[in-house]
C-alpha cells in the first residue's frame, strides 16, 4: 500500500500547531516515515497539490481565502482542521465583536484600506471538516494518537467531557477554590488540565464540549464574582463563535 | 481485638522505619484554598510530610486501587497478532486513611471479588497495607456519620486514634501486628486509655452530626423506589455541568471505559482502561448513536440511585460513605447528597 | 480480604480466525469464524461476545447463530462504529479477539412443547436468527411457531436466502413486513405491528421474543398484550453499551440490572417496572 500524501496549511495563525509537529522530537521521524509529506511550509521546500490528507490550521479572516481553502478541500480526502484557530476560530475571534473598520485601522495604520477582512471564522464554517484537533497550541501527544487513528483507518476518539476529569485526575486544586474563575467545566477535555496544572485557569481553547451547560456556567462565574460583562469576556476568548452560530 | 500505644513522639520513627523499607503513600498539604488547607495522597518520604490531622482529602485514595489509567493489555498486531495481560502490583503502605474511606475499599473489594473477580485490582489490592486514622477534624460537608461510615470493623491493618499523648492503635490483621513489632516502639494499653479512646471517638462522631440524613440511612432504597418521578432530579439537574466531578472525587465510583493505543509502528499497542463517569453525557451512547440516558435529569438520578438502592442491593449496604467530597468540589453545588436524600424525604412523607 | 485470585486477566481474547464472510446488505456482513483453540464457542442462542480488532478496539457483538458442535459460529455484523468498521475491512483468514460468550440466553428450554412467536425488527434479526435456527434444527421439540420480521426497506431485509427457505416451510408461519416498499416490492407495507392482525395465538401457551431497535419495543409489547400473551412470557433482548461484558465498568447498568450479565435476554415481566429498561 502507498503511503498517504499528507500536505500542511495555514491561514490565519501563528503557526504554533505546525510547530508543536515539527517539535515532536523522536516522534517526527516516525510520524514523516509513515507518510509522504508533499508539503509544509514550515518545516520543507517544494509543494504538490496531489495529497490525500490536508492538515489546516488558522482560521479565514478574508474573503480571499475562501478560494484556496475550496482548493484544499477539493484536493484532500481527509481534511484535518488542527488548532483552536482552526477548529473554533480562535482568538482571531475577538475582533468579530468589534467594529471592523477600527480593527483594520489599529492593525494597518493608515495602509488599513489596502487590506480586506470579515468576521474571522474556523475551517468548518466555510468547508466541511473531517476531523478537528483542538487545542491552542495542539498537544504532541493528541496529535500523534489521531495521527495514527488516521493511518489505521480508525475514527480518533477525543474526550467528551470537560475538562474537569482531567483536572481531578491530576489531583489539582480547582481554581474556583482559588479565588480564580475558568472555563474548564464547559470545555472538552484531552489536554490533561495542562494550564491549571501549571497553575493557570482553563481559558476553553479547546472549546465546548457536545452539549455544554452554558447557562449553569455562567450561573457558576457570578456565583464567583464575575460581572456579566467579564462572563461574556471569558465565553468570547475562544468560544465567541458558538455565539454567533446559534 | 488488640490494641497497642505509640507514644506521639515515636510514631515519626514509625514512620520513618517504614520508609526505609517500604513505598509509604499518606495524607500531604497541598496548597492553601479559600477554605483553608488542601490535603492529597501522596508519597511520604520524611515523617514530617505525613499530615494526620486532616478533615478530608481531595481525592480519595481510589488511585492506589484503581489507577486512573491502568493497562491492562499488551498487544502485536502483526505480523503475528498476540496478546499478554498486563497485572501489576507492588506493595505500598497507605498511612493515613479515614474510617469513611476505609468503608469505601471494603466495598471496592466486594464489586472487584465478587462475580467475575478483577485480577487487576485484586493484585494490586493484595499489595496494599492500610493504616486507618481515625479523624480529629471534620470536613464542612462530610455526613459520614449517618452512613454508617463513622468506624469499620475491618479493611484496615492498624488503626489509629490520636488520644492526645499517644496513639492507639488496633491491629486489624496479621500483616498490621507484624509490621508493628518489626517497626514501631509500642506500650500496653491501660483501661483508661482504652476509655480515652472511645470518648474521642464518640466525641468526634458528634462533631459529623451537624449535617445528617433526617432519616435511617437504611431506608434509602424504599426512598429512591419511591422518587423515581421526582421533579427534584430535574430542578437539580438542570444546572449539572456534566463535569463528573462528582464521580472522580467520589471513592465509591468506579466505572470505567476501555480503549486501545498504539506506538507509532502501528504493530505495538496496549489496551488500557480510564476512570469514566456516568455523569458524562456519552457514558450510555453506544456505537448506532443511541443515548439511553441522554438527559442531564437521567444520568443525575441515575448516580443517586445507584448509589442509595442499585449497589445497595449489591452490597446489602448505601455505595456512599459520606464523605462529602461530591458536595464539596461541585461548582454549582447541586451535588449533596444530604440535600437530595433530605428533600426527597421531605417530599415522600 | 478473602478472594480467590482468578486463573489470568478475564481480558485477554481467545483467537478465532474469519473462515467465510457473506454480504448481507451494504452494511452489513456476516462472518463465520472458528476459534483457533479448536473448540466450540461453547455458547447458547442470544448469548453476545466482544470482538477485539487489535489497535482498533472492542465491541459487543451479538452470536447470529444456534450452537454446533464444532469450532464454529457466525456473527452478523453492521459497519457503525471503528471496531466494526474495520471488521469489515477484513478478509477471510483475518483473526479477531474473542471474548466470551456473555450473557443470558433465550428461553430454549422453557420454550420446549410451547408455540413461539418470534418477532424481530431490523438487524434484531441478527440475535433472534440463533434461536429461530436452533428451534428449526429441533422442530420437534417446540410448538406452533410463528416468525414475523419487519425492515425498513426491502434492501435492509437481511439472510434473503433464509428467509426465502423460511417462506416455503409448512411448519412455520412467515410474516414480513417492510416500512417503505420499493417498485419489486409484493408483500407487506407497513411497521411490524402491523402484521399482529394477522397472527392467531394461543396466549396460554405461547412465548414471545422480541428484538428489535429501542423504539419498537413499546409498541410491539401494547400488541402482545392485546393478545392477551402474559409478560411473564415475553422475552425481549436489549442493546446496551457492553464495554466489559463482567458486570463492572457500569456502562451497561439500567437501573439495578448490568444488561452484559443479566441481560441481554430479559423477561417482559422483570424489568417492565424499570424506569430505563424500554
Amino acid at each position: 500500500m502507498d503511503k498517504p500524501r499528507v500536505a500542511f496549511f495555514d491561514f490565519a495563525s501563528c503557526e504554533g500547531d505546525q510547530l508543536q509537529i515539527v517539535n515532536l522530537e523522536e516522534d517526527l521521524l516516525k510520524v514523516v516515515g509513515a507518510v509522504d509529506v508533499v508539503s509544509f511550509r514550515e518545516a520543507m521546500k517544494g509543494h504538490s497539490d496531489n495529497y490525500d490528507i490536508a492538515f489546516v490550521e488558522g482560521s479565514i479572516t478574508r474573503r480571499s481565502d475562501e478560494p484556496r481553502l475550496l482548493e484544499i478541500r477539493k484536493n484532500a480526502k481527509i481534511l484535518v482542521a488542527i488548532g483552536a484557530c482552526a477548529t473554533i476560530g480562535g482568538v482571531n475571534l475577538l475582533k468579530n465583536f468589534q467594529d471592523l473598520e477600527s480593527v483594520r485601522k489599529f492593525v494597518y495604520g493608515d495602509k488599513f484600506f489596502q487590506y480586506e477582512t470579515y468576521p474571522a471564522r474556523p475551517i468548518k464554517a466555510v468547508v466541511p471538516v473531517d476531523l478537528e484537533i483542538h487545542q491552542c497550541p495542539i498537544n504532541r501527544d493528541e496529535f500523534v494518537m489521531a495521527f495514527k487513528a488516521l493511518l489505521m483507518g480508525k475514527k480518533p476518539e477525543f474526550p467528551n467531557y470537560p475538562v474537569c476529569e482531567d483536572c481531578k485526575k491530576a489531583e489539582n486544586i480547582c481554581v474556583f477554590e482559588m479565588g480564580m474563575t475558568c472555563m474548564g467545566p464547559v470545555t472538552r477535555a484531552g489536554c490533561g488540565a495542562c494550564c491549571v496544572v501549571e497553575g493557570s485557569v482553563c481559558w476553553g481553547c479547546r472549546g465546548f464540549i457536545d452539549h455544554p451547560n452554558a447557562d449553569s456556567e455562567r450561573e457558576v462565574l457570578a456565583k464567583y464574582g464575575l460581572s456579566v460583562g467579564d462572563i461574556l469576556k471569558k465565553f468570547r476568548l475562544y468560544t465567541g463563535f458558538s455565539e454567533v452560530s446559534k | 481485638m488488640e490494641l497497642k500505644k505509640i507514644d506521639k513522639p515515636d510514631l515519626g520513627l514509625f514512620l520513618q522505619n517504614l520508609i526505609k523499607d517500604f513505598q509509604v503513600e499518606g495524607v500531604k498539604r497541598k496548597g492553601q484554598s479559600v477554605y483553608g488547607q488542601s490535603f492529597f495522597y501522596g508519597s511520604i518520604n520524611a515523617p514530617d510530610e505525613l499530615c494526620l490531622d486532616f478533615d478530608c482529602t481531595t481525592m480519595p485514595p481510589k488511585k492506589y486501587f484503581i489507577p486512573p489509567k491502568e493497562e491492562l493489555l499488551k498487544f502485536t498486531i502483526a505480523p503475528k497478532p498476540e496478546v499478554a495481560e498486563v497485572i501489576e502490583s507492588k506493595p505500598l503502605i497507605i498511612f493515613g486513611v479515614h474510617p469513611y474511606d476505609l468503608k469505601a475499599v471494603n466495598q471496592m473489594d466486594k464489586i472487584f471479588s465478587e462475580g467475575n473477580p478483577d485480577p487487576n485490582y485484586l493484585k494490586r489490592r493484595e499489595g496494599i497495607l492500610l493504616i486507618g486514622v481515625d479523624p480529629t477534624k471534620v470536613s464542612p460537608r462530610s455526613f459520614w456519620n449517618s452512613m454508617e461510615a463513622a468506624s469499620v470493623s475491618s479493611g484496615f491493618d492498624l488503626m489509629l486514634t490520636d488520644i492526645g499523648e499517644s496513639y492507639l492503635v488496633e491491629v486489624g490483621t496479621d500483616k498490621g501486628g507484624n509490621l508493628l513489632k518489626k517497626y514501631a516502639k509500642v506500650s500496653s494499653v491501660t483501661k483508661e486509655e482504652e476509655q480515652k479512646r472511645i470518648d474521642v471517638r464518640s466525641k468526634i462522631w458528634n462533631m459529623c452530626k451537624k449535617r445528617a440524613l433526617n432519616f435511617p440511612m437504611r431506608e434509602l432504597p424504599s426512598l429512591l423506589v419511591n422518587s423515581l418521578n421526582s421533579p427534584l432530579w430535574d430542578e437539580k439537574a438542570s444546572k449539572c455541568l456534566s463535569c463528573v466531578t462528582c464521580n472522580m472525587v467520589c471513592p465509591t465510583c468506579y466505572c470505567f471505559d476501555v480503549w486501545d493505543d498504539v506506538e507509532l509502528d502501528l504493530t505495538h499497542g496496549q489496551r488500557y482502561r480510564r476512570w469514566d463517569g456516568c455523569l458524562a453525557s456519552d457514558f450510555a451512547k453506544v456505537a448506532t448513536g443511541e443515548n439511553f440516558r441522554e438527559t442531564r435529569a437521567a444520568r443525575y438520578r441515575h448516580r443517586f440511585l445507584r448509589k442509595g438502592q442499585y449497589l445497595f442491593s449489591k452490597l446489602n449496604d448505601a455505595a456512599c460513605v459520606g464523605c462529602g467530597r461530591c458536595a464539596a468540589y461541585c461548582l454549582p453545588d447541586i451535588a449533596d447528597p444530604v440535600d437530595v436524600f433530605n428533600r426527597l424525604k421531605e417530599a415522600v412523607k | 480480604m478473602n478472594h480467590s485470585m482468578p486463573d489470568g486477566s478475564p481480558y485477554v481474547p481467545k483467537w478465532a480466525e474469519i473462515s467465510r464472510i457473506e454480504k448481507l446488505t451494504e452494511s452489513e456482513k456476516l462472518f463465520e469464524l472458528r476459534l483457533s483453540n479448536g473448540q466450540p464457542l461453547g455458547h447458547k442462542p442470544g448469548q453476545f461476545v466482544e470482538v477485539s480488532v487489535l489497535g482498533i478496539g472492542e465491541a459487543p457483538i451479538s452470536i447470529s447463530s444456534p450452537p454446533i458442535n464444532d469450532n464454529s459460529f457466525e456473527l452478523a455484523v453492521r459497519k457503525v462504529g471503528n471496531v466494526t468498521n474495520a471488521m469489515h475491512n477484513l478478509g477471510v483468514g483475518g483473526k479477531l479477539g474473542i471474548r466470551g460468550p456473555f450473557g443470558t440466553n433465550f428461553p430454549i428450554d422453557e420454550a420446549k412443547g410451547k408455540d413461539i412467536l418470534f418477532v424481530a425488527g431490523g438487524i434484531g434479526l441478527v440475535p433472534l436468527r440463533s434461536f429461530i435456527k436452533f428451534v428449526l434444527e429441533n422442530r420437534k421439540d417446540y410448538g406452533e411457531v410463528t416468525v414475523l420480521f419487519g425492515a425498513r426497506n426491502p434492501s435492509e431485509q437481511l439472510f434473503l436466502s433464509e428467509l426465502e427457505q423460511w417462506r416455503g416451510r409448512k411448519d412455520i408461519s412467515y410474516l414480513e413486513t417492510v416500512d417503505r416498499a420499493d417498485e419489486n416490492w409484493k408483500g407487506n407495507v407497513g411497521v411490524i405491528t402491523t402484521l399482529f392482525p394477522k397472527v392467531q395465538v394461543d396466549p396460554a401457551k405461547t412465548i414471545c421474543v422480541v428484538v428489535g431497535p429501542p423504539v419498537m419495543y413499546r409498541f410491539v409489547i401494547m400488541e402482545t398484550k392485546a393478545k392477551g400473551i402474559p409478560d411473564k412470557q415475553i422475552f425481549l433482548s436489549l442493546e446496551r453499551r457492553m464495554k466489559c461484558g463482567l458486570g463492572k465498568c457500569g456502562h451497561c447498568q439500567i437501573n439495578n440490572i448490568y444488561v452484559c450479565q443479566d441481560g441481554p435476554v430479559l423477561r417482559y415481566s422483570d424489568i417492565f417496572a424499570l424506569e430505563e429498561a424500554l
